[in-house]
């Protein structure tokens, strides 16, 4: 019994030790390329997805080792940065709050990606029309009642969004004087599902959403059922503490310092990506319809080789 | 006269909940301390100033220089040697140093030796369905973040539960650890934890470690601790020194058992590395925890699969290693010749598989022309449509219903009351239900939680973990003793039991976020889908543990099923129950935290929140700390009370 | 035998559970029940003030029910329990003062032990279970195979060197047991209630076994039992425990014969008298009007044996002790005797 263990041991190791040794032996004979391996941060949203794999593709054609890591956003991935898990951050909502981590330095702050976002609250299309007047935050109130759930204590329910998303619910309730109660959803499946429900079964919604995305054009009707609030009155300080609606965010894009003084192909890329929210949204419209991001960032590519140039330039 | 008094209890309790009751109405809305969603209190600002004062001295501080980041850099290399063995191209190289084939034919060969041929087939059938699945590289990364936190969970373990297993005193230093390390819900130490060791491998390893190190230290202890005491006692009679009995006479004896002990840490560590991805683990949690966040069920269910597909195979392959040694009389010759010429056999194989692996790029990278992924993610999709768009007006009433009656009356008296109020009556309660150490206990914890301002948003996950632990106690009792009384519905559920555990809760909350929409209910749901297992599994083992002879001579005095049932077999297991109880509570307490994904509010949403959000990370680590609190609150009196009972 | 050398004697040996036992050993406390004191200070005495001698080549029983301390007793004798208080000279050397090298050398040469549930390992042949205190005690692989195989054919294990102890039945086992316990060739064996896991018929194999060893080689050794009948076949001497405490020691003989109080006459009066006593217990003078046979029996013959002789001489026979008569017994005396069983 104890000879057969041993010889077990002993086979077995023997083909560990030849594995190692063959690692040993030709990892030398592979000589890497110039760019080397980067990692990308993934988040959550189509959007990003979209932006992140044409980014990852274009890499990868120029001989590019890219690790994509899922990743919360926001601190969780500064701090991932830092620690040089990932490098880059290809889509931000965050207008600052890197602050911390880019004073530190590990972090740099590259620039702007194209994109534009404009986060706001939404109703379910279907009401649009049966509601006249509710796509104006003066009449809110007025059908607040409908909005009830058994959660939103006889309040109407303010579906907010993700925890780490850019919300200002809270704040936009108090300052439009909004008999609503922010309601924290969690994910950005929960705002899906609430919203896709809602248009079907004619059940009245009102949620956060944000452009670029292809829910519009999942939920049909859904661009025109923005609730339209009193834009900021940034011109008075006393007014401007209270937010009440999103503004428009140029996205950014954020690389660690590491790889932006590499000289590598990859922080070319990076520096140089730009593109449209109908960019964007082609891209994760093939995605959302079954494509693997590869092949939909693959398409975009091929068909947009100008475009592509320009970042390698 | 016992009897009378516990009666008396039962009315005094009615009246006690009756007044809670009326008071809260009362005093409704006053004193509740509410905070809004992004609103700080001056402790968690206080918090997050440390925090950031934590991570901004990462680079200099001598703690991090001599301290957490050479573990951390240790750690990261241990991982990242494993993993650019079997899952990640390195070096230029187009695949893995040891491609698919290599992987299968070494993990076959391994199993072949240690255990039984069958087994092998299965492994290869297995981790040849995750790679049909599209999530070989997944896998390959989950396998390897498992097999680094396994073996360095083990190299501290092993060591320890025999240093515990053998000195009371080491047990009782543990112990009190070990309780914790139980109770600690998974997700809360991720956060403190990225603060020292940051985002990466180091801390997902890390927490991983926190999660099966006490599982392998506890299990090593007790094999150590249940040995037949006369063979030791023999070999001291003998005049052997502690070294040598340990070495030949407890160690052999506990090897089987140890060996369990290994089978259990491997399942804890897989089952904990799918949850910290949200630390940036690789593997099969990514695509887990994104088709939560963007609402692609078929994609998390695939990747659930291939998550359930790797716990069953590690789960078998290694507790048959355990199980071959059941008796300890080993093969005879002419078996041994056999399995050896099989086992040279099948390694030669396994070593020229793993070479053609290396240098041959089909062999390294799997194929992804045969994809069976796209039509079970397809098929997973409609079927949650259908559930959601067609079933869901049935669940959604139902949801209301325990919201507007049960969950929503529960809050007013826990959290909309004023927050001394609710205090001073779980003091009581507890005064009543377990004594006056653990009511002091209760005060402290609870004035512990007041104090940092988190109160309200406690007493909200308070709520739902009291409701989902109820509704699982329902339905787990009901599921428990059904198990308990009959064989044919235990191998039924069993199956589903063991999924249940080996299913990570992401993957189940997107369909049942579906049902229910995002609400505290959806939560309450993911709890107790969770923690439902647990409870089957005790309240079964404890009603078939009720003697054979006391049912017979309930029989003979001719109780019918129903009497039998609530006079002989729920009474005698009644510790089972309380067990049940709190076990049930403390999972359901684990995954409410997770519940902040789909809508639960309270302190799992401000944990979720602290991650992302730099000027709320303080207030993340404080909720962190009082789920922390509020799970050893539940445990002491829960624990107390059933000693009492 | 020799009284004058005993080969371990025991001296005002205690052994008390508990927190603090010393506080209880010389003062007034020493003297209260067993329950007395647990009540007082929590403290369990399970071996009080315990004395006697253990002569070279002596079978010794300890014999009492459970609870009464004898199998604390033993443990003590090797210290695998560490006694409260007292001596224990083994050949003049104090074995509670020894230290640890010392004790472990006394263990591995001098003493050993066989347990109620043999303590066999059962990861192991039976070969390397006998050969495991020569193991210990770094002894070469061949020569320790050597003598284990010696000891397997005195025990009467031959055949069974490579099975393993869950192959064996229970009798088998402790017959490995035995053989561990010989291995070493130790001057005393200790025996913890060697065959109460045993069924009665095997049992009664297993203790004839032990007289044959002890024939052949000679061992001192101490038994421990709660079985009178097992006392009475294997012991030279008995001693009764109760509460911790010796109540009585004696031959068998002694102790059916003039038993001290209630509790050992009650114990003994199972043991068939006939068995244990000798003719010199039941000689009496004889009458005036009988007349004794020609024969004569020896003081110290056992009556059951003396029982054919006295049974067909007709006439009372003279009881010799020492070469001249001590008394006569006559058939009727016996036949009194053994119809008095109960």
């Amino acid at each position: 019994m104890k000879l057969t263990s041993r010889r077990k041991i002993a086979l077995a190791s023997s083909v560990m030790i030849s594995a190692f040794a063959m690692t040993a032996t030709f990892q030398s004979s592979s000589k890497a390329a110039d760019c080397g391996t980067w990692g990308i941060a993934m988040h959550a949203w189509n959007g990003y997805t979209a932006s992140a794999q044409v980014v990852t593709e274009v890499a990868k054609a120029q001989g590019c080792t890219i690790n994509q890591s899922t990743l919360t956003e926001g601190g969780t991935t500064y701090d991932a940065m830092e620690a040089g898990t990932t490098d880059v951050i290809i889509e931000d909502w965050g207008g600052g709050r890197w602050q911390k981590w880019t004073d530190r330095g590990a972090v740099v702050l590259v620039g702007a990606n194209g994109n534009v976002g404009k986060i706001g609250m939404f109703v379910a299309p279907w009401m649009v029309k049966k509601y006249p007047g509710i796509t104006n935050s003066k009449n809110l109130n007025k059908y607040a009642s409908l909005f009830k759930t058994a959660d939103s204590g006889g309040k109407g329910a303010w579906f907010e969004g993700p925890p780490g998303y850019t919300t200002i619910g809270e704040k936009m309730i108090k300052a439009n004087k909004l008999k609503f109660k922010a309601i924290a959803t969690g994910s950005e499946a929960a705002l899906i599902s609430t919203i896709t429900k809602a248009e079907k079964n004619k059940k009245p919604a009102l949620i956060y959403w944000w452009e670029p995305s292809t829910l519009f054009v999942k939920v049909p009707g859904l661009d025109k059922a923005r609730v339209n609030f009193p834009k900021n009155d940034w011109s008075d300080a006393a007014k401007a503490s209270g937010l009440t609606d999103y503004p428009a965010t140029p996205l950014e894009k954020l690389a660690t310092k590491k790889l932006m003084d590499s000289g590598s192909v990859f922080a070319k890329i990076v520096k140089n990506f730009k593109w449209t929210n109908a960019d964007q949204n082609a891209v994760a419209a093939d995605i959302e319809g079954g494509m693997t991001p590869e092949k939909a960032a693959q398409k975009w590519i091929k068909a947009h080789p100008a475009q592509v140039k320009a970042w390698l330039a | 006269m016992y009897r009378k008094l516990l009666e008396r209890k039962g009315y005094f309790f009615l009246g006690f909940i009756a007044l809670w009751y009326a008071l809260s109405k009362i005093f409704f809305d006053k004193a509740t301390w509410e905070l809004g969603i992004a609103d700080n209190t001056s402790f968690t600002n206080v918090v997050g100033d440390a925090a950031g004062a934590i991570s901004g001295n990462r680079t200099h501080s001598p703690f991090f220089v001599y301290f957490f980041n050479p573990i951390r850099l240790f750690i990261n290399g241990f991982v990242d040697i494993i993993r650019n063995l079997i899952a990640t191209p390195s070096n230029g190289h187009a695949a893995p140093t040891i491609g698919w084939l290599g992987v299968i034919a070494i993990l076959a060969f391994i199993t072949l030796a240690t255990s039984r041929i069958r087994m092998a087939i299965l492994v290869i059938t297995f981790l040849l369905g995750c790679g049909a699945l599209g999530m070989w590289a997944d896998t390959m990364d989950t396998l390897a973040m498992t097999l680094a936190a396994v073996l360095l969970s083990l190299a501290i373990g092993i060591p320890c539960g025999i240093w515990a297993g053998l000195s009371d005193r080491v047990l009782k230093l543990f112990t009190p650890i070990l309780d914790l390390a139980q109770i600690l819900p998974t997700m809360v130490y991720l956060a403190p934890l990225a603060l020292f060791f940051m985002i990466g491998e180091a801390s997902a390893t890390i927490a991983t470690m926190i999660y099966s190190v006490p599982i392998s230290i506890r299990i090593t202890s007790h094999a150590i601790r249940s040995l037949n005491f006369s063979p030791v006692e023999a070999s001291i009679s003998m005049g052997a020194t502690k070294k040598q009995t340990l070495s030949k006479v407890q160690l052999p004896m506990a090897k089987q058992m140890i060996v369990l002990g290994v089978n259990q840490t491997v399942m804890a560590a897989l089952s904990f590395v799918v949850i910290a991805a949200l630390i940036a683990a690789p593997g099969l949690g990514k695509p887990v925890i994104s088709a939560l966040t963007i609402q692609n069920t078929g994609r998390g269910f695939v990747a659930g699969l291939a998550v359930v597909l790797v716990a069953i195979m590690l789960d078998r392959a290694t507790s048959a290693a355990a199980m071959k040694q059941k008796a300890f009389i080993p093969p005879t010759e002419s078996e041994k010749r056999r399995k050896r010429l099989n086992v040279s056999i099948a390694g030669a194989v396994a070593l020229g598989a793993t070479i053609a692996s290396h240098f041959v790029t089909a062999l390294g990278n799997f194929p992804d022309n045969f994809d069976i992924a796209t039509p079970i993610s397809n098929a997973t999709n409609s079927f949650v449509n259908f559930l959601v768009n067609d079933v869901s007006f049935l669940t959604v009433g139902f949801k209301d219903i325990i919201s507007i009656r049960v969950l929503n009356p529960i809050e007013d008296m826990l959290a909309r009351a004023p927050w001394f109020m609710t205090l001073t009556m779980f003091v009581i309660a507890a005064l009543v239900l377990a004594g006056k150490r653990i009511a002091f206990l209760t005060f402290v914890l609870l004035s512990a939680i007041a104090a940092t301002g988190l109160w309200f948003d406690a007493m909200i996950t308070l709520t739902q973990t009291i409701v989902a632990t109820l509704l699982t106690m329902i339905v787990g009792v009901a599921l428990g003793i059904w198990v308990g009384r009959s064989k044919r519905a235990d191998s039924l559920l069993r199956p589903f039991l063991d999924a249940g555990q080996t299913m990570p809760a992401f993957v189940y909350l997107v369909p049942i976020l579906g049902l229910f929409g995002p609400t505290r209910f959806t939560a309450i749901a993911t709890g107790i889908v969770y923690s439902i297992p647990v409870v089957v599994k005790i309240v079964g083992e404890g009603i078939r543990s009720v003697p054979e002879s006391m049912i017979e001579a309930a029989t003979a005095a001719g109780s019918n099923v129903r009497q039998i049932i609530t006079k002989v077999q729920l009474p005698a297991s009644k510790r089972a129950l309380m067990l049940a109880a709190n076990q049930g509570m403390i999972f359901v307490l684990a995954v409410i935290v997770i519940g902040g994904f789909v809508g639960s509010g309270g302190l799992g949403y401000i944990v979720i929140m602290g991650s992302s959000k730099p000027e709320l990370q303080g207030k993340g680590l404080v909720a962190g700390f009082v789920i922390l609190l509020l799970g050893v609150a539940i445990d002491r009196v829960a624990q107390a009370a059933s000693r009492r009972a | 035998m020799s009284a004058d050398s005993p080969m371990i004697q025991v001296k005002n040996l205690w052994k008390v559970f508990g927190s603090n036992p010393d506080k209880v050993i010389g003062t007034e406390l020493a003297s209260l029940t067993r329950s007395e004191l647990r009540a007082k200070t929590g403290n369990t005495v399970a071996v009080r003030d315990v004395s006697f001698d253990v002569a070279p080549g002596e079978v010794f029983v300890v014999m009492g029910l459970s609870g009464s301390g004898k199998s604390t007793l033993v443990r003590c004798m090797t210290r695998l329990i560490e006694p409260t208080a007292g001596e224990l000279i083994f050949s003049g050397e104090d074995i509670l003062k020894v230290d640890g090298n010392r004790l472990r050398e006394l263990r591995r040469t001098k003493f050993s032990m066989v347990f109620q549930h043999f303590g066999l390992l059962p990861h192991r042949k039976v070969i390397d279970n006998i050969a495991y205190p020569l193991e210990i005690n770094g002894v070469g692989k061949a020569e320790r195979h050597k003598r284990a195989q010696e000891v397997i054919e005195l025990v009467g294990l031959n055949g069974y060197s490579e099975a393993y102890p869950e192959q064996l039945s229970g009798g088998m086992q402790q017959r490995v047991g035995l053989a561990r316990a010989l291995a070493a060739d130790p001057e005393i064996m200790f025996l913890d209630e060697p065959f109460s896991a045993l069924d009665p018929l095997i049992r009664r194999d297993m203790q004839s076994e032990v007289i044959r060893l002890h024939h052949e080689l000679g061992k001192t050794m101490v038994f421990i039992t709660h079985d009178l009948q097992e006392a009475a076949k294997v012991g030279d001497r008995i001693a009764i425990m109760r509460d911790g405490a010796l109540i009585q020691v004696g031959t068998p003989a002694e102790l059916v014969a003039n038993p001290k109080d209630e509790y050992v006459a009650n114990f003994v009066r199972d043991i068939a008298k006939s068995h244990v006593l000798t003719l010199r217990y039941i000689a009496r003078p004889l009458r005036s009007d009988e007349s004794a046979a020609t024969v004569e029996l020896d003081a110290d013959l056992i009556i059951r044996e003396a029982l054919p002789t006295v049974l067909e001489a007709h006439r009372p026979i003279h009881v010799v002790s020492g070469g001249s008569s001590i008394g006569v017994v006559s058939a009727e005396d016996v036949l009194a005797l053994i119809a008095s069983v109960n």
